[in-house]
């Protein structure tokens, strides 16, 4: 491998939108010392301003169609890793904004924490472009590092230092086994580049690098049997870093994860199918089975968020463009749901302080904006229409169902009618059982944003979903080494109106 | 409006739903009115449906498509034959009657209207989608409604061995209590009946994606799919795919319906809704799954229906039978009107089940003449128990003194359940019975015996609701003396009886669906193939020479096309 850096101006467009975060973020820690008496809600509003920016620029190079490949093909800017890159900005956006009330929980730094979010998400925009081992690594690391600080920001609170502790060791582990991983599949094929390896032989050397690689990676987006960081390090983190870290590591991962596999490991595909039906029925079943003994908001989200990891992974394992432009869709739609669920925590607890489902009761009467938001997103998690979230798992099961993989379908439509049970009964605490205190709920103003964009993102898809996976799917096409001729679609047939 | 009827029905509740959010809860008689509003306008629309339906055209008429997602095949694709026509009708007149049955809820007025009017409409999406996933979509939309209505307004029933009993027995519903855990609270009601419900679609969904996968068309089109999908004769475990699916959609729809053994969330659900979810539950609802059978487990496999449409007809004896009984022992008014309810499906069932133009036609008339049945007794026992917070019978009695009007519409409520000439439902059961005794005469005697059930059950409750000595302590009891309170009874009486004395063009738009799909099943050449217009020609043709396509016909199959009966038009 040549390491010949051949860099010109115009290539450094491609890097636009990286650049002009880590200036912005500079800039905010300039800010933050420069002019400490400054109120925090400035702060974060100038954050957001540098992410729209960013997003807006992201935006242009999709619409456009700006695409390339930097230094040696170790950063790859293709549709798929805008998406991503829209997906953890957007996230980013709406995690600060829900931040805002929250903040003031933090005794100390609160400035950093701004800092910290937008750091995390430039390794997440980096994870997204990896299109070569080490600059997974690399970006990997880079965001987790942020991470490991915003898990532990509550000092005071024991829970959250133990969440930070739990999240620490296991994650440096994970490191470890992601390093090990590389190392041997770089001595197994001597390649870094994904698209590099599609000629590797099979070897169990290969094969032990790559477990350890789907490790590494399992561990970020929480599937079983790397979850066990999840249910404590959600619980004890502070609420809007729970958000985040349940929805922007993942879409970074997963992106990291379709290269691997349908790009790299292309070639065997039966192998690493079975894999994944296997950790996906394990996830569903396990996350969902968990989470009805939940007596606390946070947990029950981190286990029905294992189980919605199990989802999405179905549409990994068919391994079509089909069932990758399902998995994107269905990303989007538990972005909307779940980041729409963490705001209403935030907000409830800064209300009652509480994040007990217990203490959910009479929500219903206290704020019915708050309760019928709450209701929509956890129907919209369920798979209820017309929210998105039914789409999105239509979507998944639909190209399941032309992978013919029946058994992986009915452990998740079973799945399905278990996760109804739990958010149902958060809906019973909401709606039927009567308030501790019957005060009404004061909301403020940036996490009724949140909560309405949620909504609308929930509502929109489900009601109108073509323009969202006309993007998923054009998202996916230009990411060529995935689109197999087999899923090319049949025109439906004409419909014959009288047809008797 | 013409062309685009459909829309209207379908969307106005929609929009009376989201117009309410915006209405502030104090203003009671806006809400009330924009609801009742939105469903006099849904109203107004399917009756124009019904009436401009073209029965001599026949087929899917009013039809609207927009495509909806390219990718996996999906359009909004709506349209009503002979069979949604009448269902949509009476799911609109449920729910404007429903609207002034809840007239007087106190509670969250605004939400109740809401949720109300989204179960509606979702359920008349069902009624006139022609797409697999749209019928999927609003099938389960129309489930989850029915949590908060139950659980928000509904009302908690004792256990079942707690019911006073007069004589004695210890009567319980052995299967409904093995399921319950002794517990009967709305929670636990609503609870069962959305993950019953859910579970059992589920298993239809798996039918209808096994339906997507095979086709190969990559289309949920049922129009395209019918004509189309070739599901028959794949070997898969022993047995062929087509039954597999067909078992999945049967029962998975069939769980609504309630056939018997999956009929256990019904009555509890019944007994804890507030009166006009059970009207609407009972009255369209359980129709869903009646229908969508229809819909797609006959459209799309005529031949595996004639094969495996036994099961129905042995079932339905169960559901009659058991209902019939359980019905006779219950103490409390819901659960009668509830378990007779689903005793009156297993009709329905048996209609379906001897796949004849004059049985099914009944079994369609059926669904319509019991949803106004069962609306009427739902809405009055409601009224009964918000007079008297009291749905014991044996504790009731004598009502007839404080409430004449209610008494009066009770009999004409219980003589159109039991199907007394004078009412719709007496056409129909006579239809399903007469169309049925060919094939199955030992399902028909069961049902006879099932209306004498009903008629002693009925007049039981009867009795013991209105006649008798009345206790004191209900001497504060109103009749329904406003508008607004008689208005929904006088409706649903007026439809039932006057579908008795004009009942051609119901019988004909019925006819109209029936008559194709019943040929397609039992091989008769569909009269869709032939040119509807110049219908006659082709039947002069047909009988004076020797047509080549009679020759196809199998030898047991009467010839007879099913337009011969119509030369009355």
């Amino acid at each position: 491998m040549t390491f010949a850096f051949t860099m010109s101006p115009s290539d450094l467009l491609l890097l636009l939108p990286e650049i002009l975060l880590t200036s912005w973020l500079c800039l905010i820690l300039i800010i933050d010392f420069s002019f400490p008496r400054l109120p925090n809600e400035q702060l974060a509003y100038f954050s957001i301003a540098g992410l729209v920016a960013t997003l807006g620029c992201l935006a242009w190079f999709d619409i456009t169609g700006i695409t390339g490949n930097l230094f040696a093909n170790m950063f790859a800017l293709d549709r798929m890793a805008l998406f991503f890159k829209m997906f953890i900005v957007g996230s980013t956006i709406l995690v600060i904004l829900a931040s805002i009330d929250y903040i003031h929980r933090f005794k100390f730094f609160r400035g950093e924490y701004y800092f910290l979010i937008m750091m995390s998400a430039l390794g997440m925009m980096f994870m997204a472009s990896a299109n070569d081992l080490l600059s997974v690594f690399i970006a990997l690391e880079f965001s987790t590092i942020g991470f490991y600080v915003l898990v532990t920001y509550l000092r005071e609170d024991m829970a959250s230092n133990e969440a930070g502790i739990k999240f620490f060791i296991l994650g440096i582990f994970a490191a470890g086994l992601l390093a090990y991983g590389i190392s041997l599949v770089y001595g197994e094929t001597g390649k870094l580049v994904f698209s590099d390896m599609k000629a590797a032989q099979a070897t169990p050397g290969l094969a032990i690098g790559f477990l350890l690689i789907f490790g590494a990676l399992g561990f970020k987006i929480g599937v079983v049997p790397f979850h066990s960081w999840i249910p404590d390090t959600y619980h004890g983190s502070p609420t809007p870093v729970t958000a985040f870290l349940s929805i922007a590591p993942k879409g970074a991962a997963f992106a990291i994860l379709l290269r691997m596999f349908l790009v790299a490991l292309a070639t065997f595909k039966p192998i690493w199918a079975l894999l994944l039906v296997a950790t996906s029925i394990l996830s569903m079943t396990y996350g969902n089975i968990v989470a009805i003994a939940q007596k606390n908001m946070k947990r029950l989200l981190a286990y029905s968020g294992i189980a919605q990891i199990g989802n999405v992974l179905i549409g990994l394992a068919t391994g079509t463009k089909m069932g990758s432009d399902a998995m994107l869709f269905y990303l989007l739609t538990y972005l909307f749901a779940n980041l729409g669920a963490f705001a209403i925590i935030i907000a409830v607890s800064e209300a009652i302080g509480s994040e007990e489902i217990d203490d959910y009761s009479g929500l219903g009467r206290r704020s019915p904006f708050l309760a019928f938001s709450m209701l929509i997103f956890l129907l919209s998690l369920a798979g209820v229409p017309p929210l998105a979230g039914f789409i999105g798992k239509l979507y998944i099961f639909v190209a399941a169902m032309k992978e013919g993989l029946y058994a992986l379908i009915t452990v998740g439509l079973i799945n399905i009618i278990i996760s109804l049970y739990y958010y149902l009964i958060v809906v019973k605490k909401m709606y039927i059982s009567e308030p501790h205190d019957s005060s009404p709920l004061k909301v403020s103003g940036p996490i009724t944003v949140v909560v309405y964009v949620c909504l609308a993102g929930t509502l929109v898809i489900g009601i109108y979903p073509q323009p969202f996976t006309d993007w998923v799917v054009s998202a996916i096409l230009t990411f060529s080494n995935v689109a197999d001729p087999t899923a090319s679609l049949p025109v439906p047939p004409a419909v014959i109106p009288f047809g008797g | 409006m013409g062309d685009y009827a459909l829309l209207y029905i379908l969307f106005t509740p929609f929009v009376g739903a989201i117009a309410l959010i915006f209405v502030s809860n104090r203003q009671t008689m806006l809400v009330r009115g924009i609801a009742a509003g939105a469903a006099l306008v849904s109203l107004l629309a399917s009756l124009y449906l019904f009436f401009a339906y073209d029965h001599v055209k026949g087929g899917f008429q009013f039809v609207q498509r927009f495509e909806w997602s390219r990718q996996l095949g999906i359009s909004l694709h709506l349209g009503v034959d002979g069979i949604g026509t009448p269902l949509v009708l009476a799911s609109s007149i449920l729910l404007f009657a429903g609207i002034f049955v809840s007239w007087h809820i106190k509670d969250r007025t605004k939400e109740f209207y809401i949720w109300l009017l989204i179960l509606a409409a979702a359920t008349i999406g069902v009624f006139m989608s022609l797409d697999l996933f749209f019928l999927f979509f609003f099938y389960e939309m129309s489930v989850i409604p029915m949590y908060l209505l139950l659980g928000m307004w509904g009302s908690h029933t004792k256990k079942y061995n707690e019911m006073t009993d007069p004589e004695g027995l210890k009567q319980r519903d052995s299967v409904g209590f093995i399921f319950n855990f002794g517990s009967n609270s709305k929670e636990y009601a609503a609870m069962k009946l959305v993950l019953f419900l859910s579970a059992f679609a589920i298993a239809a969904l798996m039918g209808i994606l096994l339906i997507y996968k095979y086709s190969g068309l990559n289309t949920f089109d049922i129009l395209v799919l019918r004509e189309q999908a070739k599901l028959m004769n794949i070997p898969v475990l022993g047995t062929t795919l087509d039954k597999i699916i067909w078992l999945l959609i049967f029962f998975g729809f069939a769980s609504i319906a309630p056939l018997w053994p999956l009929h256990s969330w019904s009555p509890v659900g019944h007994a804890a809704a507030p009166a006009a979810t059970s009207m609407l539950h009972a009255g369209v609802l359980m129709k869903l799954g009646h229908f969508s059978i229809i819909r797609v487990a006959f459209e799309i496999l005529p031949e595996t229906t004639r094969e495996l449409m036994p099961i129905a007809a042995v079932l339905c004896m169960f559901s009659i039978v058991y209902g019939g009984f359980v019905a006779f022992y219950a103490k409390d008014t819901k659960y009668v009107i509830g378990y007779s309810s689903s005793s009156h499906m297993g009709y329905v069932f048996l209609g379906m089940a001897s796949l004849d133009y004059i049985s099914l036609t009944g079994a369609v008339m059926y669904m319509f003449a019991h949803a106004m049945a069962t609306g009427m007794l739902f809405a009055m026992a409601g009224w009964v128990y918000d007079q008297t917070h009291s749905r014991d019978i044996p504790s009731l009695g004598g009502l007839s003194n404080r409430m004449p009007f209610i008494t009066g519409c009770f009999v004409v409520a219980c003589m159109a359940s039991i199907g007394v000439p004078g009412t719709v439902n007496f056409i129909a059961e006579v239809m399903i019975i007469v169309g049925s005794w060919n094939k199955y005469p030992f399902q028909v005697i069961v049902a006879v015996v099932g209306i004498v059930l009903t008629l002693a059950y009925l007049f039981k409750m009867m009795r013991g609701l209105f006649y008798g000595p009345m206790d004191q302590k209900y001497s504060h009891a109103h009749d329904a003396v406003a508008v607004a309170d008689r208005l929904p009874l006088l409706i649903m009486i007026t439809v039932s009886i006057g579908f008795f004395f004009f009942p051609m063009h119901l019988y004909h738009v019925v006819r109209s669906g029936v008559d194709p799909l019943i040929a397609k099943i039992i091989r008769v050449v569909p009269v869709a193939a032939l040119d509807r217009d110049s219908l006659h020609v082709k039947r002069e043709a047909r009988a004076d020479s020797s047509p080549q396509n009679l020759a196809a016909l199998p030898g047991d199959v009467s010839p007879l096309t099913p337009y011969a009966s119509r030369s009355d038009q």
